[in-house]
């Protein structure tokens, strides 16, 4: 008896030791860990480095053999060309129109859809919802030829409706506000129906205000994926009044050709405002990654 | 099936006539007919699983009626929508929408309704001042306790100035304390609005202490309805009898030996024989089981000559005001309910008296005699 205790006593002592050899394996690796990820960070983030550090050389330089790491001569003359010089202004506003109209269409059909499907008993709503289910699996590019030839039928190629038309398929967020609201207790449903509320002020009283988190991230990210496009915009549009950012990079040369350092300072330019939108909302970013990738945050 | 509940005024408020509800193959009510009256508090009381809240939302008008109608001030309400049928209805979980302060919870349904911004706030603090919640109008329901979120909800219904509230186990969110002041402040503001009431519980003191009749339900069917007193005194079957009263009635196994001018003679195992009271035409026809309640039960000596069973003592529970034994006898485990002080050890042996005057007989078939 006593013997055992005293092997009780004696144990800590080992695993104490154990830990402590483990705690300085767990160092080493976790060092190694560190400086790999280290590695790996600096290798993503060189090619932007370069970009942005190309942006203030002079065209010559940019086309010198050999690496530079710093530009020789500072300039903001590619800035200054890309701004004064090119249709930035009209490109970005064409972008600010196209993807906030995408966002906000999107979010309010999306979440009625979703609404509907989820809270409502009509006819065919399985249907739906397997169509929905089903139009999630096929590749937008696939269906770019036919979107094509509708809205050229429709006379809206060549115009803002038509760059935003099909950017309107989009049955991931149905999916997401369907999930969201089939988690909402019944109780506040039926709380409010009794109080008389119709299924519009259901929807956006209840709802999509319990929701808030969920329509941020998705308005987020929705702006983010319209704002970036680049296929549909670039075959729908060959105005340059009618021209995105992301299009209107293609627009940056002159009769010399290519200008590296132009194109460079133009994406640049093009990829600040989703940097700002990504910074200031970083985690609604990520929910909103995380849930189009179907882990509810 | 049809029962009825009473009160004061007298007048029928709600009324279902002959409903049904099913859910595919299941039969959750079947054939019930209920009549409460109005001003009454009435509790729809039973086990889970006995369609007691199917009732309470069918009445609302959350669940369509398979079968029957629902009648409210003698107007068939079966097809009219939740909103239209002026009534409110207090959910377990509350149902506070989170996103809104105390004071748009309590007026949303004025403000669904277009009601004028002034309105609402007015009707808002005037149910607030009822309910004592003028000083949380600004806070949101996770900022309440679970009382505070307990009026809330009703403010909520008290706002619609309904005919009739409907409340679904509102209380039983809440820690025993707690439970025991709201049942009182709803007990209150009963007797100040003095609108009718249907409660629905699985607790059967919050039914006894709040309703003024009782629907005890078992599956789908009204087992009886009537004051907590009846139902307490005179269970109409063995069902009531055991879901009514803490600690639960003791039932004996025993044989109806003779009735004559509505007093029958039992014969109990061991021997003994007791009397009880029964209604008259009930015929001496074999096995019955005879009911009675801990508390007519008494301890005596094991050699007395009252003593219509002996045992012994396996568990003393002392609750401060009465003693609860638990008694092991040749007729199975017995309850018993003494004062505080009454002195009895486990592994005692002691003799069981009935007080015959208590004691209920019911029949094969589960119906009191």
């Amino acid at each position: 008896m006593s013997a055992s205790v005293e092997t009780r006593l004696d144990a800590p002592a080992a695993p104490g030791s154990r830990r402590l050899a483990r705690m300085r394996h767990f160092d080493l690796v976790g060092l190694c860990v560190t400086l790999a990820t280290l590695a790996l960070a600096i290798l993503w983030a060189f090619p932007l480095y370069w970009g942005v550090v190309t942006t203030f050389k002079p065209e010559d330089e940019v086309v010198q053999p050999g690496v530079q790491l710093w530009p020789k001569d500072f300039t903001f003359e590619n800035y200054g060309h890309v701004l004064l010089q090119t249709k930035i202004g009209i490109w970005y506003l064409n972008s600010l129109i196209t993807s906030v109209a995408v966002t906000i269409i999107v979010l309010i059909m999306a979440a009625g859809a979703g609404y509907a499907i989820s809270q409502l008993e009509f006819p065919g709503r399985r249907f739906f919802w397997w169509m929905i289910l089903a139009s999630f699996m096929v590749p937008i590019p696939a269906l770019i030829v036919t979107h094509f030839l509708v809205l050229n039928q429709l006379n809206l190629i060549n115009t803002l409706a038509g760059v935003v038309g099909p950017q309107l398929i989009a049955p991931v967020t149905v999916i997401i506000y369907k999930q969201f609201f089939d988690s909402v207790p019944k109780d506040f449903r039926e709380a409010a129906v009794i109080d008389g509320a119709t299924d519009f002020q259901l929807l956006f009283r209840i709802y999509l205000p319990m929701n808030w988190g969920i329509t941020t991230a998705l308005a987020i990210i929705t702006f983010i994926g319209a704002w970036n496009l680049f296929l549909w915009p670039f075959i729908a549009v060959s105005s340059e009044d009618k021209m995105n950012i992301t299009v209107g990079i293609t627009q940056v040369h002159d009769a010399f050709g290519v200008q590296y350092a132009r194109d460079l300072a133009v994406a640049m330019l093009a990829a600040l405002p989703v940097a700002v939108v990504y910074l200031i909302f970083q985690r609604r970013v990520t929910q909103a990654i995380m849930l189009s990738a179907g882990i509810k945050g | 099936m049809s029962e009825s509940t009473k009160n004061g005024n007298g007048a029928p408020h709600v009324e279902l006539r002959r409903v049904t509800k099913r859910y595919g193959t299941v039969t959750a009510i079947s054939d019930l007919s209920l009549t409460v009256e109005k001003g009454s508090f009435t509790a729809l009381l039973g086990p889970s699983g006995c369609g007691k809240s199917t009732l309470l939302r069918m009445i609302a008008g959350l669940e369509e009626i398979t079968a029957g109608q629902c009648f409210i001030d003698s107007v068939d309400v079966t097809d009219v929508p939740p909103a239209q049928r002026r009534i409110a209805m207090v959910f377990q979980s509350y149902a506070l929408y989170p996103h809104m302060t105390v004071r748009q919870n309590i007026a949303f349904s004025l403000s669904v309704a277009g009601a004028p911004r002034k309105v609402q706030d007015e009707r808002a603090l005037e149910v607030a001042r009822i309910l004592q919640l003028e000083a949380y109008l600004d806070r949101r329901p996770a900022e309440l306790s679970g009382g505070q979120r307990q009026r809330v909800a009703i403010g909520r219904a008290l706002v619609r100035k309904p005919e009739v509230f409907l409340f679904d186990e509102p209380l039983s969110n809440l820690d025993a304390k707690l439970r025991v002041q709201m049942r009182l402040e709803l007990a209150k503001l009963h007797a100040d609005l003095r609108t009718t009431m249907i409660y629905v519980t699985h607790d059967q003191t919050e039914a006894m202490t709040l309703a003024d009749r009782i629907v005890v339900l078992d599956k789908g069917t009204i087992s009886q309805v009537g004051s907590p007193l009846e139902l307490y005194n005179h269970p109409a079957n063995k069902f009531v009898a055991a879901f009514i009263g803490s600690p639960s009635m003791n039932f004996l196994a025993a044989d109806l030996a003779a009735a004559i001018d509505g007093v029958a003679s039992v014969a109990l195992q061991g021997g003994r024989t007791a009397r009880a009271r029964v209604r008259t035409g009930a015929k001496a026809d074999g096995p019955v089981e005879l009911g009675v309640r801990p508390e007519h039960l008494a301890l005596v000596s094991p050699s007395d000559a009252t003593a219509a069973f002996t045992g012994a003592v396996v568990i003393v529970e002392r609750l401060g005001s009465a003693t609860i034994l638990y008694i092991d006898t040749p007729a199975g485990q017995l309850i018993v309910q003494g004062e505080g002080n009454l002195s009895a050890k486990p592994g005692e042996t002691v003799g069981l008296a009935l007080n015959e005057t208590n004691v209920h007989l019911f029949g094969p078939s589960g119906a009191a005699l």
